[in-house]
């Protein structure tokens, strides 16, 4: 289990993390989401003691990280997967890690087994493909068999295959009781990996909830009702706190769900020919949410319609 | 730990096999790195063969056009002109040892393994003083054996290490060989970037050598002699040259490990604070 209460981080005037509180809890995999330059791998780098906090602290399992008796026990983290030596073996690499942590030298050849990486651990480091750091960044988070695993964009540079790969292993280890922390920008990639979802921008959470519910409360999410007596019921419907909008004796309902609808029209004796829930994806209310925090906007106006939101809500409210 | 923080959360027990990492393992830890670079060994000799070499063949060039050693060199030192290059190319040694952990990423991966960064800097101490003083020991014996073979092969006159002043010189200066490596090091901690720690250290280590013979008198006693390379040579080789830049010699011995305090204190603290 992860803590982090009430951090900010600030590099001079810029605030990279502001005011951020929430909890990382054991057993299923967490993602983390925002743009880039949102304060992702900021908020990794506090969580692992590599910069501190100007205020505010983290805790992992209780502990500020640099005072972890056995750090690489308890908690693993790729971070940069870029980052080893390059005259470095796969083998050496994983070898000078476990020396560190007093880890037995057998365990090396066991997380190369898990990654696939066993047929090139005497190859230097310096000869890797991206993917193949990124599989040699896992083995070193996963040497000393900790709890706690921190996964900074994991799929960066995997290949269909590989992202396949590590999301039935992330999967595999919050099965097995572990806290699973994965950041990434690519909101489909969490869609399909993770439990939990933390969504941030400019430094601020601005969601924190289960996939369903965040989906959910999407404003592109709706339910589609259809029923010959539908002005009626639009009023109706609008009378209970909905948002209704109609078009060819169709209507697009929003801010409330298809069950308490279909209740509404059963108490007025107005009969329904479709109710139909239409969810949003992570990828359009990830898109909703983020609209308008964030630090760069591209210049070309978004018209193209290549997200599912096709109607670009201005709500600020945080769920 | 706090009640309040550990309410959720239970402390993950470490099994039978896991146990908490000690300072040793940092330090084997920074073997392994350091030994499994290839380019380490090839540093190592090359500091060996330039500095003996060196002073073999400039003892050659002099003894083979001489009939007898020219008084405008002085015999108790001259087997020491190859230890420049000991000195450059340990200092680059030390200083890479910490700058190639910025240049490579290499130290989110080591501050996570070891967060506990005075074991990470006191490891790197330990491992770069270690090797470089052994480096320097079997260089400087090395260049004064080689020296003497090659004037006795000559038929002039040699000294032994019998010779009481002959051995305060050739064991100093290997003794004082880490000096500018753990600058380097140090350097390297405080400046992040290998150009700018190498940069910094051979100046610190040439500049005093190039320009301090030039200087007027009282600068060469009062400010030369402050600077890290005479008051290290005052150490080592005070007893047997005169020179307005040398102090006595533990005073020499004083100011350089005032230098080094404050360098390296500089950089432990620079390191165990900021962010990495």
């Amino acid at each position: 289990m992860i803590e982090v209460n009430d951090v900010t981080k600030r590099y001079g005037n810029t605030v990279a993390v502001d005011h951020l509180s929430f909890t990382v809890q054991p057993g299923i995999v967490t993602g983390f989401l925002g743009p880039n330059g949102a304060g992702k791998t900021t908020t990794m780098r506090m969580m692992l003691g590599l910069d501190a906090p100007t205020s505010g602290n983290v805790t992992v399992d209780g502990h500020s990280y640099r005072s972890i008796p056995a750090p690489m026990h308890q908690v693993g983290a790729l971070l940069d997967a870029k980052g080893a030596q390059r005259g470095h073996t796969a083998h050496q690499h994983l070898r000078w890690l476990a020396r560190a942590g007093g880890i037995p030298r057998q365990r090396i050849d066991e997380v190369l087994a898990i990654v696939g990486l066993s047929d090139v651990a005497g190859k230097r480091v310096g000869e890797f493909s991206l993917g193949m750091y990124q599989r040699l960044g896992i083995a070193a988070a996963l040497l000393g068999d900790p709890g706690v695993l921190l996964f900074d964009e994991p799929v960066n540079g995997l290949d269909p295959e590989g992202i396949r790969w590590i999301r039935i292993l992330l999967k595999r280890l919050a099965s097995e009781g572990r806290t699973i922390f994965v950041s990434s920008h690519l909101m489909s990639e969490m869609e399909e990996t993770a439990d939990h979802i933390l969504v941030i921008s400019r430094g601020r959470l601005i969601a924190d909830a289960t996939v369903a519910e965040f989906t959910q409360r999407s404003a592109s999410s709706h339910v589609r009702v259809v029923s010959p007596q539908a002005a009626c019921l639009a009023q109706l419907l609008q009378g209970a706190g909905a948002t209704v909008t109609s078009r060819d004796g169709e209507l697009t309902v929003t801010g409330m769900d298809a069950s308490r609808i279909g209740a509404l029209a059963l108490e007025q004796r107005i009969e329904l020919h479709e109710l139909t829930a239409q969810r949003a994806t992570l990828e359009a209310a990830f898109m909703e949410l983020t609209e308008g925090t964030l630090e760069y906007h591209s210049t070309v106006p978004d018209g193209s319609g290549d997200t599912a939101n096709t109607q670009p809500s201005t709500r600020t409210e945080t769920p | 730990m706090t009640s309040e923080t550990t309410t959720a959360g239970a402390p993950i027990a470490l099994s039978d096999s896991q146990r908490p990492a000690r300072f040793t393992d940092t330090l084997a830890s920074e073997w392994v790195k350091l030994t499994a670079l290839r380019s380490t060994s090839i540093t190592l000799a090359l500091a060996l063969v330039l500095s003996i070499g060196t002073t073999a063949l400039a003892t050659v060039a002099v003894a083979a056009t001489q009939d007898e050693w020219p008084a405008n060199l002085d015999p108790k030192v001259f087997w020491a002109i190859g230890n420049i290059f000991s000195l450059i190319v340990l200092s680059v040694f030390g200083a890479l040892a910490a700058t190639r952990e910025y240049s490579s990423g290499l130290i989110q991966l080591t501050l996570t393994a070891t967060p506990r960064r005075g074991r990470v800097f006191g490891a790197k101490l330990v491992l770069v003083s270690v090797v470089t003083l052994l480096c320097g020991m079997i260089a400087t014996v090395g260049m004064f054996l080689i020296a003497q073979a090659v004037l006795g092969w000559y038929g002039l006159p040699v000294m032994d290490l019998g010779d009481a002043d002959a051995r305060r010189t050739v064991l100093g200066m290997g003794a004082v060989m880490p000096f500018f490596p753990v600058v380097g090091l140090a350097l390297g901690f405080l400046l992040r970037s290998t150009a700018g720690a190498i940069t910094t250290v051979l100046g610190l280590l040439w500049l005093p050598e190039i320009f301090g013979e030039v200087m007027p008198m009282w600068w060469r006693e009062n400010i030369i002699s402050l600077l890290p390379g005479k008051a290290v040579d005052s150490f080592t080789l005070g007893h047997v040259v005169q020179s307005p830049s040398y102090s006595d010699p533990w005073i020499g011995a004083a100011i350089a490990g005032a230098w080094l305090v404050a360098v390296v204190g500089a950089a432990y603290l620079t390191f165990v604070r900021r962010d990495a």
